[in-house]
This record gives C-alpha cells, sequence and structure tokens, in this order.
C-alpha cells in the first residue's frame, strides 16, 4: 500500500510534466461521463426511483373508461356520479383522495393573476405525505359535504402572488365568485405530483366540496370530464396482494353494476359498458417519456465510446512513451505487478481527476434539464447528485481504470523490456499494433457517422417543424380569455360589444375578433346530408373579423358576414382539406349538413405551430357572448395585462382576464421541443465531430510518428511530400471503410429493431443526409491523415531520419 | 574525368534558442566519376551532417553544391526528391529497409518513385539484376526481419543501385554489423567500385577507411589539410 501511495505521488508529479495531455485527457473524459451520468440519473429518476411518498409501491391511480356497445373505448374520464360512488363504495384502497384540476382568476388580488387550483379531499395530504411551511393541511373538518371554505396556498404561490408576507394565514382569498380563508402553506421542498402533466403544478388547494361541478352537472351519469382525478393507496393485506386483473375486475363491477341501474333509461347507453382500470402510480406519470430519455441514453452512450476510443489511444501512446522509464524500472528490479501498479497510479489519478469534472459536468446538466425541460419531462425537479449517480460514477470509475490500465499491461512485454534499454528504443519497442489502430480507428468513425447522421436527421425534423409557414400571422396579436361567470348570461353579450367597441377606440387597437384563437380547435362530429356520411373534424367558433384579422386566405366562396354573427345563421366555412374530402371533384359550397348548417366559403389551411400536417377544420359562427378575443395591435404599440384589465374593468367590475398572452408566445410554446431538439442535436453533432476529429488525430498522429522513420527513408530514396500522403491515405483506407460499413450496420439495426418509434423520422430524405454526413467523416479522416504528416513532408528528410542510428 | 559532385564554401549552422553549432564551416571538395572518397573523423565533426547535404537530405546554410553540373543548392523539397531519387544511393547506419514490404518491394521501391514510371517487368528486370550483384537474389521473397544484419545491408547496398544513381553515399556501413558480415560488406563495396561506381562513405573505423582510395580527414566542421600527426604535435 505505502508502494501505490508512493507510485501516486510519482504519477502526480510526471503528469504535471504533460499538462496537455492531463489536459485532453480530464475533458474529454470529465464532459463525456458528466454527460452519461447527467442523462443516467434521468433515466433511474423517471424509471426506477421510487416515487418520494410513503408506501409509494402501493400507490394506483385509476382510469375510468367509457365502452360504446361496439365495444371500443369512447372516453377516458371519469364521470362525476361515477367517481364519488367509487370513492365513497370501493374497498380496495385503504386510503383514497380525490382530485379536480382547474384554474381561475385570483380576483382578491390586485393584478388579477390567474392561478391553477386543484380541489382535493383531506387524504390527499395524507397519502402524499405533504410537508408543510406553515399552518395545517386538510383535515376532518373538510371531508365531503363540510364545505369549509379554507385554502393551501404552495409555497411559489406564496412568494410570487402574497409577497411571501409572514402574517398569511387566515388571509381571504376569493376566486370564481367564492371567498377562502389561507390556513397553510406547503414547504418549499415538498414535491408536488403533477397528475395533470409535468408543468401543471398547483398554486392553490382548495377542498373538493367547491369544485366548479353544478348541482346538476354532479347527476350527469353520462358526461366525463378529464380533469377528475381517483388515488387510491392499496390495503396491505399480509401476504396476498391482488393482481392488476383482479383489481381491475373489482373496480369495474362495482361502478358498472351500479351506472347500469343509473342509465337504464337512456337508449344512447344501451350496450355501453363502464371499465375501470388501475395502474401504477409511478408507471403512469412516466407515460411517453420513456422514448426521450432512451434516446438521449443512445445519444450520451454514443459521446463516451468515442471518447473512449480517444482515449485509449491517448494513454497508449503515453505508455510507449514511457517505455525507457519502464524498462528502468524494470532493470531496477520492479516486479510485473510493480510495474502494473505503476500504470495503474497514472491512470486512477487521471481518471479521479475526469471523474471529479464530471460531478460538476452533471450538475451543470441536472439545473440545465430543470430549467428547460421541467414543463415536459415528469420528475425532473427530483434531479439530484444522489447515491444512484455516486454509485454510477464511482461503477465507472472503476471499470475504465481497470480497462485502460489492463489495456496498456498487455502492451508491455516484461521480458523484452530489457532490451529496450540496449538498443536505442526503435525497432522492435513498444507499439500500438496495427491491429489495435484499425480497431481504434473503425469504431470512432462508425460511431460518429451514426452518431452525426442520427443528429442531423432530428435537426432537420425539427428545423422543418420550426421553419413551415404557418398561413397565418402572429405579430402583435394577442389572446384574451375573459371570466365572465359572474355577469348574467343575457348581459353578456352585450357587455362584450361594449368592450370591443371601447377597445377599437383606443389609437393602439387595429382589429378585434371575437372567438378562438387560431391553434385552438375543438373535436366534432358531421353528417353530410348528401349521402349521410359522418365525419369526424375539429372545428371552432369565429367572428367576421377573424380571417382577415390573422390573414387567413379564403380561396372560394365568401367569409361570415356581420349579420351572419348577429343572427348566428346556420353556416360554415370549411378548409381546402375538408372541401376536398366532401367535393373531390367540383365545389363544396352549398354543401349542406344534417344539422342544416351551410358551407358558404373555403379557406387555405394554416399549419398549427409544431405540426406539419392540417387535419379536415371547419369554422361556424361565434355567439356574441364568447368570452375569447382576439386583439391585433399597430406596430410598434403594446398592451399590458393590467392596461387591459384596466379596460375591463372600465367596462364591468365583474369582468375579469382569465388568460392573455401573444400568439407569438403560443407559438414558442408549441414550437419549444421542436427547438429543444435542433439545439440538443446541433450541440451533439459538434461535440461527436470535435472528439471524433480529435481522437482520429491523435491515433494517425501517433501512427505517423512510429512510422517517422519509414517516411525519412522513403523520403531519402526519392518520395515526394503527395507520395508519402497516398501511402498514408491508402493504409487507413481499409479501416475508414470499415468504419463507414460497420456505421451503416448500427443505423441498419436501429432503423429495423425500432421501426414503430423511428417511422416518423423517415419521411425526410436520408439518403442526402447520409451522404452529407459521409462525406463530413472522410472530410476529418483525410485531415487527420495528412495534418500529423505536415511536420516530416515539409522539412529537409533528414528531420525524420533522425535518431534511427 | 567527369566531375560528380562538387562543393564550395558549404557551411553548415544549427541554431537553437540558446545556442549556435557550426557543424560544417566552409567545406570545399569534389568528386570524380569512379572515385572512392572516405570521410573519417572523431564524433562530433559533421561527417553525418556533410554526407546529408551531400545526399540533399538536409539544406545548407551557406555555399553552393553541383551535382553533375546542376546546381542544387537551392531546390524545393519536391524537385530534391527528385534528383536523390534519380542520383543518389543512399546507404544507412540502421539499414533503413522496411520491415512490412519483401526483400523485393525493398528494393524496387525507389523505381516506385521514379519520375519515368516503369513497366512491371522493367522493375523486376531491374530488382534482381541489383540482387545477384550483391548476391542475395534467393532471398527475394523474405522478410527483412528473417534476415541477418549483414544480409539486411546488402538489400539496402541493392536498393541504393537499383536507379543506378550517380554516386553511392554510405553512412556507417558496419556499425551495426559483426566484423564478418562488416568485411562482406565492405568487400562488395570494393567490387562495386571497381566496376564504376562511384562511392563516398563516411566511417570511423580507420580499416575500413584506408580501403578508399581519396581519404578526406574531418575535425570540428572543417577539412584537415595536413595529416593528423602533424596537428597534434
Amino acid at each position: 500500500m505505502k508502494l501505490f501511495l508512493y507510485q501516486l505521488k510519482q504519477a502526480y508529479l510526471s503528469l504535471k510534466e504533460k499538462p496537455g495531455f492531463v489536459f485532453s485527457v480530464v475533458s474529454t473524459m470529465g464532459i463525456t461521463l458528466g454527460s452519461l451520468l447527467c442523462v443516467l440519473t434521468l433515466a433511474y429518476v423517471m424509471l426506477i426511483k421510487p416515487l418520494p411518498y410513503p408506501d409509494q409501491e402501493r400507490l394506483y391511480r385509476v382510469e375510468h373508461q367509457l365502452i360504446s356497445n361496439e365495444g371500443l373505448v369512447d372516453g377516458r374520464a371519469f364521470t362525476y356520479p361515477n367517481l364519488m360512488h367509487l370513492y365513497q363504495q370501493q374497498t380496495l384502497f385503504s386510503q383514497s383522495a380525490l382530485s379536480y384540476f382547474d384554474a381561475d382568476v385570483l380576483t382578491s388580488n390586485a393584478n388579477e393573476p390567474m392561478v391553477t387550483i386543484s380541489y382535493v379531499t383531506p387524504q390527499w395530504f395524507e397519502i402524499f405525505a405533504t410537508k408543510l411551511e406553515k399552518g395545517r393541511a386538510f383535515s376532518s373538518s373538510e371531508t365531503l359535504d363540510t364545505y369549509h371554505p379554507v385554502a393551501i396556498l404552495s409555497y411559489e404561490t406564496w412568494q410570487t402572488e402574497f409577497a411571501g408576507k409572514s402574517n398569511i394565514l387566515d388571509e381571504k382569498i376569493s376566486f370564481g365568485g367564492n371567498s377562502y380563508r389561507v390556513v397553510g402553506v406547503t414547504a418549499k421542498n415538498n414535491i408536488e405530483l403533477p397528475l395533470a402533466g409535468p408543468g401543471f403544478n398547483t398554486q392553490i388547494y382548495v377542498p373538493w366540496d367547491f369544485n366548479p361541478f353544478s348541482e346538476e352537472q354532479r347527476k350527469r351519469w353520462g358526461d366525463d370530464d378529464s380533469g377528475l382525478s381517483f388515488i387510491g393507496k392499496l390495503k396491505a393485506e399480509g401476504s396476498s396482494t391482488p393482481s392488476i386483473t383482479q383489481i381491475n375486475h373489482q373496480l369495474s363491477t362495482l361502478i358498472n353494476d351500479n351506472w347500469q341501474l343509473q342509465v337504464s333509461h337512456q337508449a344512447f347507453f344501451k350496450g355501453w359498458s363502464i371499465k375501470l382500470e388501475a395502474s401504477l402510480l409511478q408507471s403512469y406519470l412516466v407515460g411517453d417519456s420513456k422514448r426521450s430519455v432512451l434516446l438521449l441514453i443512445i445519444g450520451a452512450l454514443g459521446l463516451v465510446i468515442i471518447a473512449c476510443a480517444n482515449i485509449s489511444n491517448l494513454f497508449v501512446s503515453r505508455t510507449a512513451e514511457r517505455q525507457q522509464q519502464l524498462a528502468i524500472h524494470a532493470a531496477i528490479g520492479a516486479s510485473k505487478g510493480q510495474l502494473f501498479q505503476t500504470i495503474l497510479a497514472e491512470i486512477t489519478l487521471i481518471m479521479s481527476l475526469s471523474m471529479i469534472v464530471a460531478q460538476f459536468i452533471t450538475f451543470a446538466g441536472f439545473t440545465a434539464l430543470n430549467f428547460y425541460l421541467a414543463d415536459f419531462l415528469p420528475r425532473v425537479d427530483e434531479l439530484a447528485l444522489n447515491a444512484f449517480s455516486l454509485s454510477a460514477s464511482f461503477s465507472l470509475l472503476l471499470v475504465l481504470t481497470l480497462v485502460f490500465s489492463y489495456l496498456c499491461r498487455n502492451m508491455i512485454n516484461y521480458r523484452s523490456l530489457n532490451s529496450t534499454l540496449q538498443s536505442s528504443g526503435k525497432g522492435n519497442g513498444i507499439q500500438v499494433s496495427k491491429r489495435v489502430r484499425n480497431i481504434l480507428i473503425s469504431s470512432q468513425i462508425a460511431t460518429a457517422t451514426a452518431l452525426i447522421f442520427i443528429n442531423i436527421l432530428l435537426y432537420t425534423d425539427a428545423i422543418e417543424l420550426v421553419d413551415q409557414p404557418l398561413g397565418y400571422e402572429t405579430e402583435q396579436t394577442f389572446a384574451a380569455v375573459l371570466a365572465v361567470a359572474n355577469i348574467e348570461e343575457t348581459a353578456r353579450s352585450q357587455k362584450l360589444s361594449e368592450l370591443k367597441t371601447q377597445l377599437l377606440s383606443s389609437p393602439k387597437v387595429k382589429a378585434i375578433s371575437q372567438g378562438m384563437r387560431p391553434s385552438i380547435f375543438s373535436t366534432r362530429a358531421a353528417t353530410l346530408s348528401a349521402n349521410n356520411h359522418r365525419y369526424t373534424l375539429s372545428g371552432k367558433d369565429v367572428d367576421h373579423q377573424y380571417f382577415s384579422l390573422i390573414n387567413q386566405s379564403i380561396i372560394e366562396g365568401d367569409n361570415f358576414t356581420e349579420a351572419d354573427i348577429k343572427d348566428r345563421t346556420n353556416v360554415m366555412v370549411i378548409n381546402d382539406v375538408f372541401a376536398k374530402m366532401i367535393a373531390p371533384n367540383g365545389s363544396a359550397i352549398g354543401m349542406k349538413f344534417e344539422t342544416g348548417r351551410r358551407v358558404i366559403g373555403v379557406v387555405k389551411s394554416i399549419n398549427i405551430p409544431g405540426r406539419n400536417y392540417a387535419e379536415p377544420r371547419f369554422y361556424y359562427p361565434a355567439s356574441l357572448a364568447r368570452n375569447m378575443l382576439l386583439i391585433k395591435l399597430h406596430p410598434q404599440q403594446s398592451l399590458s395585462r393590467t392596461e387591459l384589465v384596466r379596460e375591463l374593468k372600465g367596462v364591468s367590475a365583474q369582468l375579469s382576464l382569465f388568460s392573455y398572452s401573444s400568439l407569438t408566445d403560443y407559438k414558442n410554446e408549441r414550437l419549444f421541443s421542436s427547438v429543444a431538439t435542433a439545439i440538443t442535436t446541433v450541440v451533439l453533432a459538434i461535440l461527436t465531430l470535435l472528439l471524433s476529429a480529435l481522437g482520429l488525430y491523435g491515433i494517425l498522429s501517433y501512427a505517423s510518428h512510429m512510422r517517422r522513420f519509414e517516411i525519412g527513408t522513403r523520403l531519402a530514396i526519392g518520395a515526394k511530400g503527395k507520395d508519402i500522403i497516398q501511402m498514408a491515405l491508402k493504409d487507413n483506407a481499409n479501416a475508414i471503410i470499415v468504419g463507414v460499413v460497420l456505421s451503416l450496420l448500427i443505423l441498419l439495426g436501429l432503423y429495423f429493431g425500432f421501426n414503430e418509434q423511428l417511422h416518423s423520422y423517415l419521411s425526410t430524405e436520408i439518403l442526402p443526409i447520409f451522404i452529407s454526413t459521409l462525406s463530413l467523416i472522410l472530410l476529418i479522416s483525410f485531415f487527420a491523415c495528412y495534418l500529423p504528416l505536415r511536420q516530416y513532408i515539409n522539412k529537409p528528410a533528414i528531420h525524420s531520419l533522425r535518431g534511427s542510428d | 574525368m567527369s566531375v560528380i559532385l562538387s562543393m564550395d564554401n558549404v557551411s553548415k549552422v544549427f541554431e537553437t534558442e540558446e545556442l549556435e553549432t557550426h557543424a560544417l564551416k566552409a567545406i570545399s571538395l569534389t568528386i570524380n566519376k569512379g572515385d572512392y572518397v572516405s570521410i573519417s573523423g572523431p564524433s562530433g565533426c559533421g561527417k553525418s551532417t556533410l554526407l546529408s547535404i551531400m545526399g540533399l537530405l538536409d539544406v545548407a546554410t551557406a555555399g553552393k553544391y553541383f551535382i553533375e553540373g546542376v546546381n542544387v543548392t537551392e531546390l524545393s523539397l519536391d524537385q530534391a526528391a527528385e534528383v536523390r531519387n534519380a542520383k543518389i544511393g543512399f546507404i544507412f547506419q540502421s539499414f533503413n529497409l522496411i520491415d512490412e514490404l519483401s526483400v523485393f518491394d525493398n528494393v524496387a521501391l525507389p523505381l516506385r518513385y521514379h519520375s519515368d514510371k516503369l513497366s512491371n517487368d522493367k522493375i523486376k528486370e531491374r530488382v534482381t539484376l541489383c540482387l545477384e550483384q550483391v548476391g542475395l537474389s534467393h532471398r527475394i521473397s523474405h522478410k527483412p526481419n528473417q534476415l541477418s544484419g549483414g544480409q539486411q545491408q546488402r538489400v539496402a547496398i541493392a536498393r541504393a543501385l537499383v536507379a543506378q544513381p550517380a554516386v553511392l553515399l554510405v553512412d556507417e556501413p558496419t556499425g551495426n554489423l559483426d566484423s564478418k558480415a562488416g568485411d562482406q560488406v565492405m568487400d562488395l563495396l570494393e567490387s562495386l567500385n571497381k566496376n564504376g561506381t562511384t562511392i563516398c562513405m563516411v566511417t570511423h573505423d580507420p580499416r575500413y577507411a584506408d580501403m578508399a582510395t581519396t581519404k578526406i580527414q574531418l575535425l570540428d566542421g572543417t577539412i584537415l589539410k595536413a595529416p593528423l600527426a602533424k596537428m597534434v604535435g
């Protein structure tokens, strides 16, 4: 042990003299290992790590399915009464909780912000062991039908909307026409479960009783709402845990039997049934993100492989360099094992340093992931340097150190070290065998080509989506959703018309449209009278200003008129995709649907940001009581939320602003994942290029260094610079070709192995991308061959021959 | 007597950051066709440097150098390679054969770089001839590391002869050989010279130096005009 410590010290002193070498290894390994660890920890947190709640392996989410009389799943959401029935009658779960996720305007705050609200039963806080900063959680005083108007704020809400004031408890807040008393604040480090999806965190908790379902809606057995959720903790009954099938069967029977009785009088539901499916909460939360994580792992692994090939080469060259030194150690009496320890000491030191750098990179990676992807990947907020990441780091460190050490050790023939001292170090000394060199080159090229190809493909795909023309304008246009619940229905049209007039009178406002914003559609069904064919398509309500405001072209027929909107005539405008569907050989104008609705115009389709296809769509006149506005401002003008709220209040104190964003913001939101993909792939591709260029250069530079006497001899005989370059290219051509073929095999393997997942990416032109990738790699290979030769062919031949005698 | 090589006040200075080494100082000499010249002197006297400049492996710092009447002092690297290939046959102390190539390919190598591309038959003809001259035609398919030191050096000599150079430049040919192999090589060189080959050889072994017809002594970068004994006195 003492010897090893001594060797470590010697290694440190020796490495001090080689800052370039140390820097190359530490930076390459640090960055790639850091990335790999970051991605592995992400995979662990998302896929393996248990949820941070007590008894999480018994936590289930129950899904409610409406099965049509054709046996197809018509909807996957609870109906209110079924949910209540389940909650009150089930016997499988020892604890269960309900939640409904919604949003509303906090009218008690001066700037009337929109806040997200979860209506929950008190067991919610028990099941998730919610940590509190202040006050208390809901308890028996908030069970069903107590209507106790209390609220719990999230830590973040307390800080941002209430300035973190210390006397927050007992503060009164109001929204949706009700007033609540704050009784608690969740802790800063409390990990919430965003059931509605990543990014949908709750700002205010309120008892279940106050959910926005009216008395009448609470009795509708056939209407489902996807915001209704049921979480249950399975009873821990001794040895036998029921299987999923048993659980599902029991729950389905419980609900279905009762439901059939309740809807027996409704002809529509004849032959329909209810099915309940429970799934472990943990797996439900991960959902589709598995694929993204796997892709990231592949990318990181690829980088590590390239880096390892580079580093192997660096270590091997270093060992060859130290050959003389090692021979002296052997001459003095070092045994084989002790020589191995010398090598091990140096490699341990460098790899440990790399691993420390990697930890910083991993931490930076977590921060970046948290910042950019918290809204897209679940459980990202649980990313931290934890036991998993540390044990992964340690294992990687151990494995890599041993692998590199054995690689170097195998280079040394202990018996012939002696001759190294006697000869001048030329000829039969330690060299990287041609086979190892070719393996290193081929593996570099194979991995680099495959990785770069994949990244360029993903990039092209993403950029196409980002760049595609929308077919409508978003500049200077804002979408406002108003909260009008407090205004009597009959008065709404009048108030909203007043509002429109008032806004138009402002010099800032260019145009107003009342209706939904461009990228939102709801799913409708329409039956064509002519052939009784039922179409499912997207539809939305707009007014006569809509198309001109967003500059969407009308290509046939007419737009809605002001009278159409006022009278709500039974007309519709359809997009060209739908027009082609219902009138493939003629004009769709005048065609009628079962409801009596008549087509009066056809518009050119728009592209929703983030999607590259347009589905069939139709537009119908919006009611004058529609609570959504599109506001187009004149160039260089701006209208803040506060200013708009002031205008609203000017018309009626009961008008509130629910949401207000620019269309450009919405567009960027939708394009976010494409932009993130584009950026990530570019970064990965550049890193791959850099690493492989460095690696290839290193390998070939070493190879030409080893052959310098041969190069000198050829020069002496009469070879010119270009002859030497040709020789180097020919010698490495095989390895490069093998590398390219290998990459093709890898890509084909990926294609066949993951066909369904990759299918959507194969629409772009693969061949030009592969050719450009290949050209890039070949260019790098050429320079990697050529550059190391320059020192030999640009000087008189004697320089390459020095030392050969 | 035609002049093969002529040097006029050739100097070579090696410069590093800290010091300037004057390896050769104003060397002037002439080698005629058929000459057998030896250059000897103590370690560090500059003889290897002189030979490299003669062989266009290095560039002189000052002076003029002519090969067969052509001024080759300021050639580009590529031009120098052409002249080397056509006019010079170099034989190194450490043989400098290429291990991956067979004896045949080693000897043929200069012809492959030749500016007139010869046909494969012509190449075979020349190579076989030169190997016969050095007595190694029975080893034509072997690899260099299958041969003894003496045999390797003779292959190197065959390689030096294959392009029919104007002069053979030989750098310590017996340095890595035992005395018997060394004698064999020296005998070969002598017989080559008797058949008309011009040879300029660097050696520190006085026995072998004596085998040459003209002996040049180098000391500290200059040619000694007087015999060594007088200088010491």
